[in-house]
C-alpha cells in the first residue's frame, strides 16, 4: 500500500494546481485509474509531449479535464479509430485511448472489433464498471444477464459481452484485465501496455458504487483471482480462451501477449518516418499527370 | 455529321469492358488534339445489364454529352433498341451481325449500318472473343479518320506493362480498320489537322479531386467504399505509395471520418470521400470538426436517394441537405465544382480552406461530375503549398496551460500539435473554454459561438467571383450549380447558333452564400431560370432565404439522369416569356 499512498498523496497535491478538479463519485474506481494512468506513463520515461490520449464519453472520460497530456476529447464510441488516425498521422506519438464499457463494446463495437484485427499500436483502458454510470446507470454491453437498471426493470435479457475471449480470438496481441483499486498492479501494466508494440487492451473492472453497488468492493474480493497464481503462461493462445470463460472467478493479469509486426509498421509509405514530418510545401504532380494524356 | 465534332457511344453488356473501349476511344480523341467529354452509364450490377460509354468529341472546347449520336457500337441487340432512338439518318451503326441475332432493319429502317464480324476479326487476329470491342474501336477510328498509330500508343499506355495483351489489342484493332477499310466504305469525318496546340489531360471529376487535393500535399485519406465517391478511393490507394500519402479504408464511414478528425488532430491534412448515404454516418464527426475547431475535407459525391436510391445515377438533391447537416451550427464552406477544371482547383482549394479557418469544408460533387471525363488543361506539374494555424514554438500562458482556443480578432486560434513541448491541451468535442476544457459557463458558451462564427465573417471574404458569362441582349439567364454548368454551358452553345442571347451563373462556392453576385445577376437579367438536379428547387430556394428574390422560373430533372444540353434548348424555345 506504500505504493498506492505515495501516488494519492502527489495527485492531492497536484490537483491544486488544477483548474479543474474530479467529478466522480466518491468511492469511484476512476480515481485509482486516473492515478494508475498517471504512474504507468511516467514509469515510461518518455517526455509527456510524445503522449497523445483519446478520451471516449463517459464518466472515463472526464478524466480529459484533469489530465496535462495532449489529449482530444471525441465523440461517443469514437475514440478508437480518432486515435487509429492521429497514429498514424505520427507513429512516433503514444497513443492511448481512455473509453468505458459502453463506447468500447457498444457505440464503438465495429471499430473496437476492426482495429483490433490492424494491430494497430494503441494502448485501451477500458473502464468497465458494467453500466452506463454517466447517464444515471442503465445497462451496458458487460452487464450480468437479469440485472435490473433504469432501462431494463425487468432484468436484462442479453448474456453479456465477453472482451478478453473476443480479443484472444481477433488477433490482439496484449491483452490484460485488472482491478482498478490495485494501484500498483494497474500502473505497471499500463506501463506494459504502453511499451507493446501494438493493440494492447486493459479491461479494467472497476466498481461503481452508486449504480453497481452488488459488484462491490468486497464481491470482487471474492471473484477475483490473478493469473500467476494459477500458473498461466501469457503465450499460451488455448489457456488464456480458459481462463477467460471462466465462470466460478474473474481471473486478472496478463493473459495473452504476442509479438507481431504493428499496423504502422507494415504501411509502407510511414518507412522514412512520420506522415507529419513530410514537407508539402513543393509538390510536383508531373508523374501523376502522365496517366491522363 | 460536323466535320469538328463527333458524338461516339459503345453500348453492350455491363463486364464486357465497355469502359476501357470508351476510355481508349476517348484518349485517342485527345491525343488527336480534340476536346472530349465523355459519360458512361450502367446500372449497380457486377456483371449483366446494359452499359454505355459515349465520348463527344470536338475540335473545340466541349463541355457535356449530348442526344445524338454520329457512330454507335452496338455490342448485342439490346443496344441497338435500347438506343435506336437517339440515331438520326447520318449515323452510323457498327454492329456484328453474327451476334446480335437480329435483322437491323427491324430497328433501324434510315441508319447507316455496317456489319463488322468483331468475334471473327478478334480471333482470326490470334486473340480472345474479349478482344472483340477493339475490334469495334479500329473499325471506329478508321470510319473518323483518326490515325490507327494514335490508338495503338492509347493501347501501349494503358496496358502498360502487359506485351502480350497489347499485341493482340493492337492486331485486333488493325483487324477491324482493315476491314471497314477494305469494304469501301468511306470515312465519315475527316479530321482537319488538330486547332489547338494545348496538351489537355483527360479526367473524371473524381481523379480531379484526388489529384487536387494531393498538389496540395494531401496526407491522409480514409474512406469506406460508396459509388460514386470510390473512384477516388481507388485512385488515391494506387498512387499511396508514390506519393506517400496514407490511404485507409475505414470499417464504416463514421469511422473514416473520425480517423481523419485524428490524423488532422495530429497535425496531417485529411480527406475522406463518400456518397449521400455515407455522409449521413459521417455528419457527427462533421459537427465534431466544427466545435474542436479541427480542419477536415470531405468530399460527398450525390446519387438519387434517399436511403439506397440509384447507386449508379446522379442528382443535384443534397444541396440543403449538406448546408445544415449537423445539429446546432458552426462555420463551414461548401464548394461545388461544375467540371473537372473546377474541381481540380476547388479541392486543392478545399485543403487550404479548412485549414486555414480550422473548419469542415464539404465539396460536393455527383455521379455525373465523379464519373464523367472531361478536357482540362494543367500547365502547371509544381505546387506551392502553405501551412496555416500552427504554433511553431507553443508556449503555456501564465495559467501555465496553452490556451488552443483563444479568442483572437480572426477568431482563428493558432494550434499545436501532439509531440510539441508547450502546446500540451485538450481538442474537444464538448463546448470548452480557451484552454479547450469543458465549460458550461454561459459566458464561455457564448464568446465560443462568437469565436467561431467570427470566422464565418473572414470567410465570406474567400469566396470568387462565380462562373458568369453574358451576352448582349440577353432575354434569359440560367443560374445552376456544380456539375449542371456544362450541359448549360453545351446548350448555350446551340442557342448562340440559333442567335438566341442567353447569360448563364453557375455556382460553385454555395456557403458561405455568394449572395452580391447572385443579387447582382437575377436583378439585370430580363428573365431568369434556375435549373438544377432535384425536385424541390433547392437552390432556388436557397437564393431566396440568402437574396430575399423569388426565382420562378425553374428547370428540374429527378430522374437519375444528367441534364441534356438538347432539353435545355427545347426548354427556352417553349419558355412563354
Amino acid at each position: 500500500m506504500t505504493d498506492g499512498r505515495f501516488i494519492l498523496r502527489k495527485l492531492s497535491i497536484m490537483l491544486k494546481t488544477y483548474p479543474f478538479n474530479p467529478t466522480w463519485c466518491p468511492g469511484c474506481g476512476n480515481y485509482a485509474i486516473w492515478a494508475s494512468l498517471k504512474q504507468g506513463i511516467a514509469d515510461t520515461k518518455y517526455p509527456k509531449e510524445t503522449f497523445a490520449l483519446f478520451y471516449d464519453v463517459g464518466c472515463s472520460g472526464d478524466m480529459a479535464d484533469f489530465n496535462r497530456y495532449y489529449g482530444f476529447h471525441t465523440l461517443h464510441g469514437r475514440a478508437l479509430p480518432t486515435a487509429v488516425g492521429a497514429k498514424l498521422a505520427n507513429h512516433e506519438l503514444k497513443v492511448i485511448v481512455i473509453i468505458g464499457d459502453g463506447g468500447c463494446y457498444g457505440e464503438g463495437g465495429t471499430h473496437f472489433l476492426n482495429l483490433m484485427r490492424g494491430n494497430h499500436d494503441i494502448t485501451l483502458l477500458v473502464h468497465d464498471n458494467h453500466r452506463y454510470s454517466l447517464t444515471t446507470g442503465q445497462m451496458s454491453p458487460t452487464t450480468e444477464k437479469g440485472t435490473k437498471t433504469k432501462s431494463t426493470p425487468e432484468g436484462s435479457i442479453e448474456d453479456p459481452l465477453n472482451p478478453i475471449a473476443i480479443a484472444i480470438s481477433n488477433h490482439a496481441t496484449f491483452i490484460a484485465r485488472e482491478f482498478a483499486p490495485d494501484i500498483p498492479r494497474l500502473s505497471k501494466r499500463v506501463t506494459e501496455g504502453i511499451n507493446h508494440i501494438g493493440f494492447s487492451i486493459i479491461d479494467i473492472l472497476q466498481p461503481c458504487p452508486i449504480f453497481n453497488p452488488k459488484q462491490s468492493h468486497e464481491w470482487y474480493r471474492q471473484m477475483l483471482v490473478k493469473l500467476e497464481d494459477e500458473s498461466h503462461q501469457p503465450n499460451d493462445r488455448g489457456a488464456a480462451w480458459k481462463q477467460a470463460v471462466r465462470i466460478d472467478k474473474l481471473p486478472i493479469g496478463l493473459f495473452f501477449q504476442e509479438t507481431k509486426p504493428a499496423y504502422h509498421q507494415q504501411v509502407s509509405e510511414l518507412k522514412e518516418g512520420p506522415l507529419v514530418n513530410k514537407s508539402i510545401e513543393t509538390i510536383d504532380i508531373g508523374n501523376l499527370l502522365k496517366d491522363f494524356r | 455529321m460536323d466535320r469538328d465534332s463527333l458524338n461516339w457511344k459503345v453500348a453492350g453488356y455491363a463486364g464486357e469492358g465497355i469502359m476501357t473501349t470508351g476510355l481508349l476511344f476517348s484518349k485517342t480523341a485527345s491525343r488527336h488534339g480534340w476536346y472530349i467529354f465523355d459519360y458512361p452509364e450502367y446500372p449497380s450490377l457486377i456483371r449483366g445489364g446494359h452499359n454505355t460509354y459515349q465520348v463527344h468529341a470536338s475540335q473545340n472546347p466541349i463541355y457535356s454529352q449530348k442526344i445524338a449520336i454520329d457512330v454507335l457500337v452496338a455490342l448485342n441487340r439490346d443496344a441497338l433498341e435500347l438506343h435506336q432512338n437517339e440515331l438520326t439518318e447520318n449515323s452510323v451503326v457498327i454492329y456484328d451481325h453474327n451476334q446480335c441475332k437480329t435483322e437491323i432493319s427491324e430497328f433501324l429502317p434510315k441508319a447507316n449500318i455496317i456489319d463488322v464480324p468483331f468475334i471473327n476479326l478478334a480471333k482470326e487476329s490470334g486473340g480472345k472473343e474479349v478482344m472483340a470491342n477493339n475490334v469495334a474501336l479500329g473499325a471506329s477510328i478508321y470510319l473518323l479518320g483518326f490515325d490507327l498509330k494514335i490508338l495503338d500508343g492509347v493501347i501501349a499506355d494503358v496496358f502498360a506493362g502487359k506485351e502480350e495483351i497489347i499485341n493482340l489489342n493492337q492486331k485486333a484493332a488493325k483487324a477491324g480498320h482493315d476491314f471497314v477499310q477494305k469494304s469501301g466504305v468511306r470515312p465519315q469525318i475527316r479530321t482537319e489537322p488538330q486547332k489547338q496546340t494545348i496538351d489537355l489531360a483527360t479526367m473524371t471529376g473524381n481523379e480531379a479531386i484526388a489529384l487536387g487535393a494531393l498538389a496540395n500535399g494531401l496526407q491522409f485519406y480514409a474512406a469506406y467504399p460508396m459509388t460514386p465517391s470510390s473512384s477516388i478511393l481507388h485512385y488515391l490507394a494506387e498512387k499511396a505509395q508514390m506519393t506517400k500519402i496514407v490511404v485507409k479504408h475505414a470499417e464504416d464511414e463514421i469511422s473514416a471520418a473520425n480517423m481523419a478528425l485524428g490524423a488532422s488532430f495530429a497535425g496531417a491534412r485529411s480527406m475522406v470521400a463518400t456518397s449521400g448515404g455515407g455522409f449521413c454516418y459521417m455528419i457527427e464527426a462533421l459537427g465534431e470538426a466544427g466545435v474542436s475547431e479541427l480542419p477536415l475535407v470531405i468530399v460527398e459525391s450525390m446519387r438519387p436517394g434517399p436511403a439506397l436510391g440509384m447507386p449508379t445515377w446522379t442528382a443535384q438533391s443534397d444541396l440543403k441537405f449538406l448546408i445544415n447537416a449537423s445539429h446546432d451550427e458552426f462555420p463551414r464552406f461548401i464548394l461545388a465544382p461544375g467540371d473537372a477544371q473546377e474541381a481540380f482547383e476547388l479541392s486543392r482549394k478545399a485543403q487550404e480552406l479548412a485549414e486555414k479557418y480550422q473548419v469542415p469544408v464539404i465539396l460536393i460533387s455527383d455521379k455525373y461530375l465523379s464519373e464523367s471525363r472531361y478536357s482540362l488543361n494543367l500547365p502547371e506539374n509544381i505546387f506551392k503549398n502553405s501551412r496555416f494555424g500552427f504554433s511553431q514554438t507553443p508556449q503555456p500562458d501564465k495559467t501555465g496551460l496553452y490556451p488552443c482556443y483563444q479568442i483572437t480578432e480572426s477568431g482563428v486560434s493558432q494550434r499545436s500539435v501532439p509531440g510539441q513541448p508547450g502546446g500540451i491541451h485538450i481538442t474537444t468535442s464538448y463546448e470548452h473554454d480557451q484552454y479547450g476544457f469543458t465549460s458550461e459557463d454561459a459566458k464561455e458558451r457564448k464568446a465560443q459561438v462568437d469565436k467561431r462564427f467570427k470566422k464565418f465573417e473572414l470567410a465570406k471574404k474567400e469566396v470568387q467571383p462565380q462562373f458568369w458569362e453574358e451576352e448582349p441582349e440577353a432575354f434569359l439567364t440560367f443560374i445552376s450549380f456544380g456539375s449542371t454548368k456544362g450541359p448549360i454551358r453545351q446548350a448555350r452553345e446551340e442557342l448562340k447558333r440559333q442567335r438566341v442571347a442567353t447569360n448563364m451563373l453557375n455556382l460553385s462556392w454555395l456557403w458561405p452564400f455568394p449572395t452580391d453576385q447572385v443579387k447582382k445577376a437575377v436583378e439585370n437579367s430580363k428573365n431568369a431560370v434556375v435549373v438544377e438536379g432535384n425536385y424541390q428547387g433547392q437552390l432556388a430556394s436557397l437564393i431566396t432565404q440568402e437574396t430575399g428574390i423569388i426565382v420562378k422560373n425553374r428547370l428540374n430533372r429527378y430522374d437519375g439522369r444528367p441534364f441534356y444540353p438538347e432539353e435545355i434548348v427545347d426548354y427556352v424555345k417553349n419558355l412563354s416569356i
